[in-house]
């Protein structure tokens, strides 16, 4: 893992007004990416995020078995040369099922990002950069949130909504863009007494230019490493939503309410394996997700001390 | 304490206390929302249904039932349970709260404990496989969810163990400790939770100190080490380690934040009688004053504990005044 | 473990002395069990649920009653065989001893003159008379046992809607305070609006019930234990209407679990467990020999460590209170592999269930609505469909429940109609599908069903069995519709907002009424039960006079009743439930009938 160092690139052009952006931005991506390349954990990470990726698509059309074919095999079968996870408490391929749980896993993890990135980004520009009363009242009402784990909410948004992929999503975004907004806020703050900034605003530059042609580039590379942390934070919530039972509807099928029902099984006397494949799935995304968020914090935001 | 301190407790106290009606309200009413509710039975529904609702004040529009539970919650009646009927509900939350921050303490301390122990080996044996393995198994443990490292557990040491050691060893799962109490018995009933829990955070701990040490000493303590020998190189680390409590106190919100959620979510595995349990089966049975109970407790412990945090932050960080 | 544990024992006290006997626990020297009585009797068992109420004008749950059976006492009891035998009443009163009139409605009650309440207080007919008539005013779940006494009717609606003024938290001791103030009032007098007509005592000894009808069913209705029969203290409620029931009693208390039974609440703590003890010199019989019950209150996934618990006697029995349904499929097999399999006790239990068509709520829809020739054929087809045996033995291993072939009325209780006599029991796939050709020959009409069922436990492999049946025998898709809140999936079926349902029935007392009235018919449409919907003058009918005659000769037309809901197809049977208790073998006379675990007073425990 790289040690903190600053690069030389990247420092000395924020100094400079207007027309130096284009080359400023050009290195910061430039160097990023062969930071990036080089962190080789980083690189096994992505790979992995990929093949999780195809692997989703994939399940979109074909599983071994249906999943949700009650009786496909005999229930709590072994794994084998045909179940290589073996079946659950209902006769169902846990592979097919754990296959198709990706979907849930990743649609819940890209769709909350989205969500931060456009929503945290532009509330926290908007406030950092504005400031008066709207600022006061955005930070109020992220100040109060500040203290609840954002499982509190997540349970009782979903259970309001009712069951499904969409109103996970929406449970969870509920609260994960106000870290980013936080973040955008103090960025916004900082960025907006630098030199060049004052420039533009005195020169009669549009807020919504300045905000987007000079702030929001600046913050670029911690905004970066936060959206993409946040997508194993939603992953991880929404797999604790569907464990503690509120899970999505059949047919389909996530990871949390397979692993679930394995200690379920587990505590009944049948066989852990149940458990323990839908625990690996996870553990391993997330892993992924977390050593490609390192590459990409050390690539891309250097000055952050770790 | 100086006055700017006492103006900052002040005004957290005032934010905490807008957090709990904001959050409070919330919850109330969702709750309240929901379809179904704690007494229909086979047996019981129809007018005697209607008549039960009628006697608990349920079929009042939800703002005056909130004020209602506002105005007892005020002077600390949090109002009666609907599924043991007519139980208090003050006595069960602050019960079950004495349990979980028993578990919650634990946890913290493990994980502090943890964190800065591997922290600081990996600090010190930097770049050799110590320090890979450290790092490793930080990184490790936050991709692991706690429910996972949790269900292991159960799996090695109530189920594994007890079939190996034909039952003479093993760890049990039916919450044997005390409400509040301590021995033995609570001990070992919080031990594993407390390290499913706590594992996960350590993670992020093990490396901010790690990180904080080395940009502290940077090769310090190994040249000085070599030269003046073992004694100076403990003091180096003990300096060391003072000047890494300080990012680690910065992130302390976020780990007892991270403690908060996993006790939610061990203790429905473990089955501990502590408010995470407490409130997902009253959301499961409509036991409405419960849910809310446990949420606004929930709340305002956080509060409590982030405010204690920023001001133990103070006391570690001198350049830090309110 | 517990032959080692003596070894042990026996050893430590060689080598260390008195010090380790003390130590070693219950149960005296190192012999097995020689049948003499150990010299600590405590039964010590975990339970998987809170209490909801012991009080018994509200008591609803089977986990409630089972213990507050043991506290309550009622003017009869059932006996280990589900007979009524005598018990704060002197007889069980019938036309022969002149207990009931000739014309069957009027019930004189001789009382026990040596009955006492469990905190000291006397027990008199005024507390008979102000147990009922307090029933029957709460209108609780089973306030309809005494629906058949004269004046039952103006007393409900007396007692009506709690005061236009409560609100919040406090309505409920506002509602019961108010019951309670009334009955202060007209109790021992027997008079007043809050006291039905029916009730009087004739003498401070003799209770007299006056009828507004015949009623086969009552007397079995009344002895209902821990219900809505139990007679309970009037001064020990007074103060505290809502939460009497949870506190321990103490000599001459007021405001405490006041019952005329065995044991008495010693210490509650809802989330943690309770003590009972035996009351001394207990009036009644059999006198108890345990003197005292120790329940720890679990979650219900502690079972596994419960059982390895028991099984090192930190327990003396499992299933007890109402849990006889929690040992899991692995559990039991093991049980019955290890040197234990002896103490294992199956117990069916007067529980059924089955599957209803919406019949009778056109809103909802369904190819099943009616009683044309074609909805009757699909619903037989569906039926004919369905492998009843192959369900109870794949996903129940006949171990957890048994297929239901004699009618809805679980076996061993009165109404059932004999092993393999329900017609709707058979499993017929070819004639199912000629069915389903005939009635539905494109498919259109059975394209798009939901079977509805409330998540958890045996219900999901019911289900995904159910669909299996179906997609192959018949080649039709059904939907499963699980929902994972109970009392909104009930709310559902209640109101007939469902195509198929799970559905199911827990008997409440040995008599068929119990089953017929509250499922089908006008009275429970009137009560809003009636989840099918199915409704049919001759029905009703005969359930009238069903109702109204003793059972000897109710019972023929009982059995009527269950020929015409088969002939209806009104429903699909599919099992019976069966309990599973670990019952330790030093622990003498515990055990379960159909209805109920035995009382606590049967129970001793033997040293060992």
């Amino acid at each position: 893992m790289a040690t903190t160092v600053i690069s030389p690139d990247t420092d000395v052009v924020t100094e400079y007004a207007g027309g130096t952006l284009a080359r400023e931005q050009v290195s910061l991506w430039r160097d990023g990416l062969r930071r990036l390349r080089r962190n080789k954990l980083a690189v096994i990470a992505m790979v992995f995020l990929v093949l999780l990726a195809l692997e989703t698509v994939v399940s979109l059309f074909w599983t071994p078995y249906d999943p949700n074919l009650v009786g496909a095999c005999p229930t709590y079968a072994f794994p084998s040369a045909q179940h290589l996870m073996g079946c659950d408490d209902l006769g169902r391929d846990e592979l097919s099922r754990v296959m198709v749980g990706t979907q849930v896993s990743l649609a819940v993890g890209l769709a909350t990002a989205f969500v931060v990135l456009v929503v945290g980004v532009l509330v926290g520009l908007i406030a950092g950069y504005l400031r008066g009363w709207i600022d006061a009242l955005i930070s109020l009402i992220i100040n109060i949130f500040y203290g609840v784990p954002p499982i509190l909410p997540a349970i009782a948004l979903y259970v309001l909504l009712g069951r499904s992929v969409q109103n996970i999503i929406i449970a969870i975004s509920a609260t994960a863009w106000m870290d980013m907004a936080r973040l955008v806020r103090g960025q916004a703050l900082s960025i907006r007494e630098r030199e060049y900034v004052e420039a533009a605003r005195s020169s009669g530059s549009k807020t919504r230019k300045i905000l987007f042609t000079h702030v929001f580039p600046n913050a670029l590379g911690p905004i970066i490493v936060q959206a993409t942390f946040s997508i194993p934070i939603a992953i991880l919530t929404a797999a604790f939503l569907t464990f503690l039972g509120f899970g999505v509807p059949p047919p389909q099928a996530d990871w949390g309410g397979i692993a679930s029902e394995g200690l379920q099984s587990l505590q009944a006397g049948f066989d852990p394996y149940i458990l323990l494949f839908p625990s690996i799935a996870i553990s391993l995304t997330l892993l992924a997700f977390n050593f490609f968020g390192d590459g990409l914090r050390d690539a891309f935001d250097p000055r952050q001390k770790r | 304490m100086t006055r700017g301190t006492l103006v900052y407790i002040v005004q957290r106290a005032v934010l905490i206390a807008f957090t709990v009606l904001v959050v409070s309200f919330g919850v109330f009413y969702v709750v309240h929302s929901l379809p179904g509710n704690a007494f229909i039975s086979d047996r019981l529904h129809g007018r005697a249904l209607q008549l039960l609702l009628h006697q608990y004040g349920l079929d009042q529009p939800i703002i005056i039932q909130y004020w209602n539970w506002l105005k007892g919650a005020i002077h600390g009646d949090l109002g009666i349970s609907l599924v043991t009927r007519g139980a208090a509900v003050t006595p069960i939350v602050m019960q079950e709260l004495s349990v979980s921050a028993m578990v919650g303490g634990a946890a913290l301390v493990f994980t502090v404990g943890l964190g800065l122990l591997f922290g600081v080996l990996a600090a010190i044996r930097q770049n050799t496989w110590v320090d890979y393995l450290f790092t490793t198994f930080a990184v490790i443990g936050y991709s692991v969810p706690s429910f996972v490292i949790g269900s292991l557990g159960i799996l090695v040491f109530a189920q594994w163990l007890n079939t190996v050691t034909s039952g003479a060893v093993y760890y049990p799962l039916p919450w044997q400790g005390t409400y509040g109490g301590g021995g033995i018995s609570t001990l070992i009933s919080i031990s594993l939770p407390a390290i499913s829990i706590g594992l996960y955070t350590s993670g992020q701990i093990t490396r901010i100190t790690r990180a904080s040490m080395l940009e502290v000493t940077q090769q310090d303590y190994i040249r000085t080490a070599r030269a003046k020998g073992l004694r100076a190189r403990v003091i180096t680390i003990r300096h060391a380690l003072r000047n890494a409590l300080v990012p680690v106190m910065s992130i302390m919100p976020s780990t007892v934040l991270g403690i908060l959620t996993g006790v939610l979510v061990i203790e429905n595995i473990y089955g501990i009688p502590g408010l995470g349990k407490e409130f997902v089966e009253s959301i499961f049975t409509h036991d409405y004053n419960l849910t809310v109970g446990v949420f606004t407790i929930y709340t305002v412990l956080i509060g409590v504990a982030n405010l204690a945090v920023d001001l133990l932050y103070a006391v570690v960080d001198p350049r830090i005044r309110y | 473990m517990r032959l080692s544990r003596m070894r042990i024992c026996g050893t430590a006290v060689g080598l260390l002395g008195v010090v380790t006997v003390a130590a070693c626990g219950s149960g005296g020297g190192g012999g097995s069990q020689s049948g003499q009585l150990a010299s600590q009797q405590v039964l010590h068992f975990p339970t998987y649920q809170p209490p909801g109420t012991w009080d018994p004008g509200e008591a609803d749950a089977e986990v409630d009653t089972e213990i507050s059976q043991n506290v309550f006492d009622n003017l009869w009891r059932f006996d280990n065989n589900l007979n009524i035998v005598p018990d704060i009443a002197t007889t069980v009163p019938s036309t022969s001893n002149g207990g009931i009139s000739s014309d069957g409605l009027t019930y004189t009650i001789k009382l026990n003159p040596n009955a006492k309440f469990n905190n000291g207080d006397a027990l008199k007919c005024s507390d008979v008379l102000y147990s009922w008539s307090r029933s029957v005013d709460l209108q609780g779940p089973y306030a309809s046992n005494l629906s058949a006494i004269a004046g039952y009717a103006a007393a409900q609606s007396a007692a009506g809607a709690p005061p236009a003024s409560s609100s919040g938290p406090g309505a409920a001791s506002t509602f019961q305070g108010n019951i309670e103030a009334q009955l202060a009032k007209q109790v021992p007098a027997g008079s007043g609006s809050f006291v039905p007509s029916g009730l009087s005592c004739s003498d401070p000894e003799t209770f007299v019930v006056k009828l507004a009808s015949g009623c086969g069913w009552c007397l079995t209705a009344w002895t209902l234990e821990g219900s809505t029969g139990a007679i309970v203290d009037e001064k020990a409620i007074q103060s505290d209407p809502v939460t009497w029931w949870q506190k321990p009693v103490t000599p001459g208390c007021t405001d405490c679990m006041v019952g005329a039974g065995a044991y008495y609440l010693a210490s509650y703590d809802s989330k943690v467990g309770f003590k009972f003890k035996s009351v001394s010199n207990w009036w009644g019989s059999p006198k108890p020999t345990l003197t005292e019950i120790d329940i720890d209150v679990h979650d219900p996934s502690a079972i596994a460590g419960d059982l390895t618990a028991w099984e090192q006697g930190h327990y003396d029995l499992i299933g007890y209170g109402g849990n006889s349904g929690n040992l899991t499929y692995p559990q039991i097999q093991s049980v019955k592999g290890s040197r234990f399999s002896s103490e294992l006790l199956t117990q069916p239990k007067g529980r059924t269930t089955w599957v209803s068509f919406n019949i009778g709520y056109p809103s909802t829809g369904g190819p099943f609505l009616g009683e044309s020739a074609a909805a009757k054929g699909l619903r037989m087809a569906f039926d004919l469909a369905v492998d009843k045996q192959g369900l109870a033995s794949t996903v129940c291993h006949n171990v957890q429940c048994q297929a239901a072939t004699g009618g809805l009325i679980t076996k061993g209780l009165i109404g059932y109609l004999g092993d393999n006599q329900d017609p709707l029991a058979k499993f017929d796939p070819t004639q199912a599908k000629s069915l389903l050709k005939q009635y539905d020959p494109n498919g259109t009409l059975t394209a798009n069903l939901k079977y509805s069922y409330n998540a958890g436990g045996l219900n999901d492999p019911v289900a995904a069995y159910l669909q299996n049946e179906w997609q192959q025998n018949l080649g039709v898709h059904v939907t499963l519709d699980p929902s994972s809140d109970a009392s909104a999936f009930i709310n559902n079926r209640l109101s007939g907002k469902y195509v198929m349902s799970r559905d199911g029935w827990q008997f409440d007392y040995n008599h068929p009424q119990d089953w017929f009235d509250n499922l089908w018919g006008y009275k429970a449409t009137a009560a809003g039960a009636n989840t099918s919907g199915f409704d049919d003058p001759t029905y009703d009918s005969i359930l009238k006079q069903a109702d109204a005659e003793p059972l000897s000769q109710a019972l023929p037309l009982y059995n009527q009743l269950s020929k015409i809901l088969s002939t209806d197809v009104v429903y699909i049977p599919l099992y019976y439930s069966v309990g599973n208790f670990v019952i330790a073998s030093y622990v003498k006379g515990a055990g379960s009938n159909t209805a109920f675990d035995y009382y606590w007073d049967n129970i001793s425990i033997l040293s060992h």
